[in-house]
């Protein structure tokens, strides 16, 4: 049967506030889907329906092809991990691995087995007899985790699974999520507001923000391609700079500094009529220079901040802040700087609708 | 349909709540809500408990109240002893609590549940006890006292020395629970603001008089109220067992002045008329605590 | 340290005096009940029983059916214990778990009745609970005082407490509401259960009005009913007697607070308010 995940106009109301706005999309059988965004843009809402935990206000919510607004959360066939884990205090870790089994009358030895098993695979070895209270934050999460797979269910949801957890272990549960799905090739989504996780675990990504579904593609696709000016500028650090300007007689104008529109970028935005434009470039595909450059913009240096492996330049053109990334600090603060970038690496979106003007042709083809 | 589906989900799940509340709801519609009511329509009847027909007398039963001068003297009663209750159950406890909270360092579970201790004692068991206790004659405290040449009064045949007694009585049990709740709100309050303010040289009485009082408000709002509405209805059990609401109804609040009217006089009428006088004052008090506790509470969020 | 001491130890003083006070009435009693009448009546203050007796104990079991009363005391509060904590703990679970029509309402109008005193619902109940041939019977003292909001609210606290996340993977796992009770709500708020039973134990093992209202028989009576006969507006003769039907009355209350001192401390201190 296929086990995909299908929302159909569905909203969500909690009295007056709409929380969730008319989503239309589908989770494929088998994937990692990736429920983005910031906190309070629904996602989580959007995962309890799935769960069965909130009703829908308006649409229809089919699973596996069958129209499941009414079914209860417990036979819709899903393990969900929760962001505080949800172990049950009283129980050892166990006895939170195999309860749900036990009370659904799995027969016994089958129960020992898939328990063993996930305890092996999530190294929970010596710790059965233990209760929650005892273990460290990453052991909790790995405990929750084999509660979740021991049901080897169809659909697997996790609720911000490694919020809870230090940078170091994030990095390697994340490892871990990914080999529990390719072993058991359940539908997946996961909800976080981290998209390195979200780039990292993901398969797809949905995009969400305001209740709305922003974007729903490739981890590469919404990096490289992103459909909206919220999507160029929440994903990616430091942000997208996007900034307003003119493009007239292929001329791109920013302020009083003007740079010719790429031959690429002139024939596929010929056919727009609308001029005023916001241009968009990440901070890492920026070059600067001390020198003078053809078709460099020209700015005054702010101020340089310490990411580590590289420096974000601040940088000012005209009132506007630009962000720079560069591999070193030889930036000295009110300095001349030009910068440049490769016209594949450019952006443009519709001043009104904030949606992406599209790319052009053979830059797509690249980047398949 | 589809919508119905749902809706018949959600009901059902409705039907499992009430299913579970069903004890409870018929517990309390049966000896809590019908008799308030019942009540209520006794208080417009003359009638004796026995007769067979109950004469329908409009509102005479709360004029006759109402122009009673005993009512009168039954009000200034309750108003007295709510004033005593506070004092020993409100006011006390709370300075208790800061002391012990923030003074003190050692024992403080013994003293905890040393107080806590008189509150599980019958009140009966109280009366009999400080019955014997402040016997004005051969009492230990009247001897005590009299080593220092102070006679005791009579306390139970006189007017407001009598109140004092029997509040005294009633404290000695209320005062533990008031003192434990009032105990945790105070030590609920951030460590942190107090810490700056003993780190800011604050004096103590300063600290709780202008941190720990508006920030434990609403806890000591609730303890108020609670000290007079349950109060009241204790003391009844002193009243009853010592003085029977004497000398001369120089004892007896609503609550006692209720069941005397009620179940010894058999003016069930003018019983439940004053009754009802005293929810109506029991209202405006929970209208107050809803007041100020839940704004308490949201000011602690 | 020798700044602090200076601080703390009148306070301490204050505190062990009041402790004494609080607590003489009760070692008064015990002791006295212990001493021959005759020489607890010539020399009240000095309370230990230096010639002790059980006298006073012989003449109250000599005077009444005392084992028939302290099980009618027991009997009583053991049920409404039983059938308060059952109903209270249904109904907060109702209240913390399920969603359904009304509930802040209904939860409120609960919340209310604590502020309805006993001479609201004494003449009605007294008129019904005659009328079904139930006055003079224990179970006619048990039934008015099976409606009380305090468990409700006290196990509501509790309950709250427990994140909404753990009976949502219960529901996942497509657990009943039986389940959910039994095997994860249930050992939760042990404690606060544990805690509401000894109190409604003891406050029912100390209820005196509707007894009072209730009974008329020796053999019906309560302890405390039995306590009061021994009681005059002088005083009465049988002053160490007296004490000793109080220390029979007390001791199970007594008893069970000090075992469970702990909880019952802690479910009053973490439920406060709201």
């Amino acid at each position: 049967m296929n086990k995909e995940i299908r929302f159909d106009e569905v909203s969500k109301s909690y009295g007056e506030t709409e929380v969730v706005k008319s989503l239309n999309f589908t989770i494929r059988e088998g994937e990692r889907l990736i429920l983005l965004g910031p906190s309070g843009c629904g996602k989580s809402t959007t995962l309890r329906m799935i769960a069965g935990l909130e009703p829908l206000t308006t649409g229809d919510l089919y699973m596996g092809g069958e129209r499941v607004n009414d079914v209860p959360s417990g036979q819709r066939d899903i393990a969900m991990v929760f962001q505080n884990y949800a172990l049950y205090p009283h129980m050892t870790v166990w006895q939170n691995i195999t309860y749900g089994l036990r009370v659904q009358r799995v027969p016994k030895d089958e129960v020992k087995k898939r328990a063993n098993e996930a305890v092996r695979m999530l190294k929970l070895e010596g710790y059965e007899d233990r209760l929650p209270k005892d273990l460290s934050g990453g052991q909790r999460q790995r405990v929750a985790l084999a509660r979740a797979i021991v049901r080897q269910s169809q659909y697997f949801l996790l609720d911000e699974p490694l919020s809870n957890l230090d940078a170091k272990l994030r990095a390697t549960a994340r490892k871990e999520l990914v080999n529990i799905h390719e072993a058991y090739r359940q539908t997946f989504v996961y909800v976080t507001h981290d998209q390195v996780e979200a780039m990292t675990v993901g398969e797809r990504i949905a995009l969400m923000y305001e209740g709305e579904l922003q974007m729903l593609d490739t981890p590469e696709r919404v990096y490289h391609q992103p459909r909206n000016i919220f999507t160029a500028t929440f994903i990616g650090s430091p942000p997208m700079n996007v900034i307003d300007v003119s493009i007239i007689d292929d001329v791109i104008q920013v302020e009083k500094q003007r740079i010719p529109l790429p031959l690429a970028w002139r024939r596929h935005l010929a056919g727009i009529s609308q001029k005023r434009l916001t241009f968009g470039v990440r901070p890492e595909h920026l070059s600067i220079d001390k020198e003078q450059k053809e078709h460099a913009l020209c700015g005054t240096v702010k101020y340089v901040e310490n990411h580590g492996d590289t420096y974000a330049v601040y940088i000012d053109i005209a009132g506007v802040e630009w962000i720079a990334l560069h591999e070193y600090r030889n930036w000295t603060q009110g300095e001349t700087v030009y910068l440049t970038t490769e016209s594949k690496r450019m952006h443009f979106f519709d001043r009104e609708t904030t949606l992406s003007l599209g790319y052009p042709i053979h830059f797509l083809e690249e980047e398949q | 349909m589809h919508v119905s589906k749902w809706e018949g989900r959600r009901s059902y799940e409705q039907w499992k709540a009430y299913g579970l509340l069903f004890p409870s709801l018929i517990i309390f519609a049966l000896f809590m809500i019908w008799p308030f009511f019942y009540t209520i329509y006794l208080s417009f009847f003359d009638w004796n408990m026995v007769a067979p027909t109950k004469t329908f007398v409009g509102f005479q039963n709360y004029v006759d109240v109402l122009t009673d001068p005993i009512t009168y003297k039954v009000l200034r009663n309750t108003l007295f002893y709510i004033v005593l209750l506070l004092a020993m159950n409100l006011v006390v406890p709370y300075i208790f609590a800061f002391v012990l909270d923030l003074v003190l360092h050692r024992w403080k579970g013994f003293y905890k549940g040393a107080i806590f201790l008189p509150s599980v004692i019958s009140l009966v068991v109280g009366s009999i006890l400080f019955m014997w206790l402040l016997n004005p004659v051969s009492g230990p405290v009247a001897i005590v006292l009299g080593a220092f040449g102070i006679t005791m009064p009579v306390w139970s045949k006189l007017d407001g020395w009598v109140i004092v007694g029997l509040s005294l009585i009633t404290s000695w049990k209320v005062f533990g629970y008031n003192f434990i709740v009032l105990y945790a709100a105070v030590n609920g309050i951030s460590r942190e603001v107090i810490e700056a303010a003993k780190l800011d040289g604050v004096p103590l009485w300063r600290i709780f008089v202008q941190i720990v009082l508006p920030l434990s408000g609403a806890t000591g709002i609730y303890v108020l109220i609670i000290t007079i509405v349950q109060g009241l209805q204790y003391v009844f059990t002193p009243i009853k067992v010592l003085t029977q609401g004497g000398p001369y109804y120089g004892s007896a609040n609503l609550i006692y002045q209720a069941y005397h009217e009620a179940f010894v006089l058999y003016r069930t009428g003018h019983s439940a008329a004053l009754s009802i006088l005293t929810m109506f004052i029991f209202f405006i008090l929970l209208w107050l605590e809803f007041k100020f506790v839940e704004r308490g509470i949201h000011y602690a969020n | 340290m020798q700044t602090k001491w200076r601080y703390t130890i009148p306070w301490h003083i204050v505190f062990l005096l009041f402790i004494t006070t609080l607590l003489f009435p009760i070692l008064f009693a015990i002791g006295s009940s212990f001493r021959p009448l005759e020489e607890a009546y010539n020399d009240v203050l000095n309370f230990i029983p230096w010639n002790p007796t059980l006298e006073n104990y012989r003449i109250f079991f000599g005077s009444m059916d005392v084992i028939q009363i302290t099980f009618n005391t027991f009997l009583i509060a053991s049920c409404v214990t039983l059938f308060k904590v059952c109903t209270s703990f249904l109904a907060a679970y109702a209240f913390v778990f399920l969603k359904f029509k009304g509930k802040d309402v209904l939860y409120f109008l609960f919340i209310a009745t604590i502020f309805i005193p006993f001479s609201v619902t004494m003449i009605p109940n007294y008129l019904v609970i005659s009328d079904i041939g139930l006055s003079d019977h224990l179970v006619g003292v048990m039934l008015p005082q099976l409606a009380d909001a305090i468990g409700i609210f006290l196990l509501h606290q509790s309950m709250r407490t427990i994140p909404m996340s753990l009976i949502e993977v219960a529901r996942l796992d497509n657990l009943s509401h039986r389940r959910i009770m039994k095997d994860i709500v249930l050992p939760l708020v042990k404690p606060a259960v544990t805690s509401t039973s000894i109190w409604f134990f003891i406050l029912s093992w100390n209820e005196y009005v509707w007894p009072v209202l209730m009974l008329k028989s020796v053999e019906q009576y309560t302890l405390p009913l039995a306590l009061q006969m021994y009681m005059s507006s002088e005083g009465g003769t049988h002053f160490t007697v007296a004490m000793a039907v109080a220390v029979v009355t007390m001791i199970i209350p007594l008893l069970l607070y000090l075992t469970f001192q702990k909880y019952i401390i802690g479910t009053f201190t973490s439920s406060g308010i709201k």
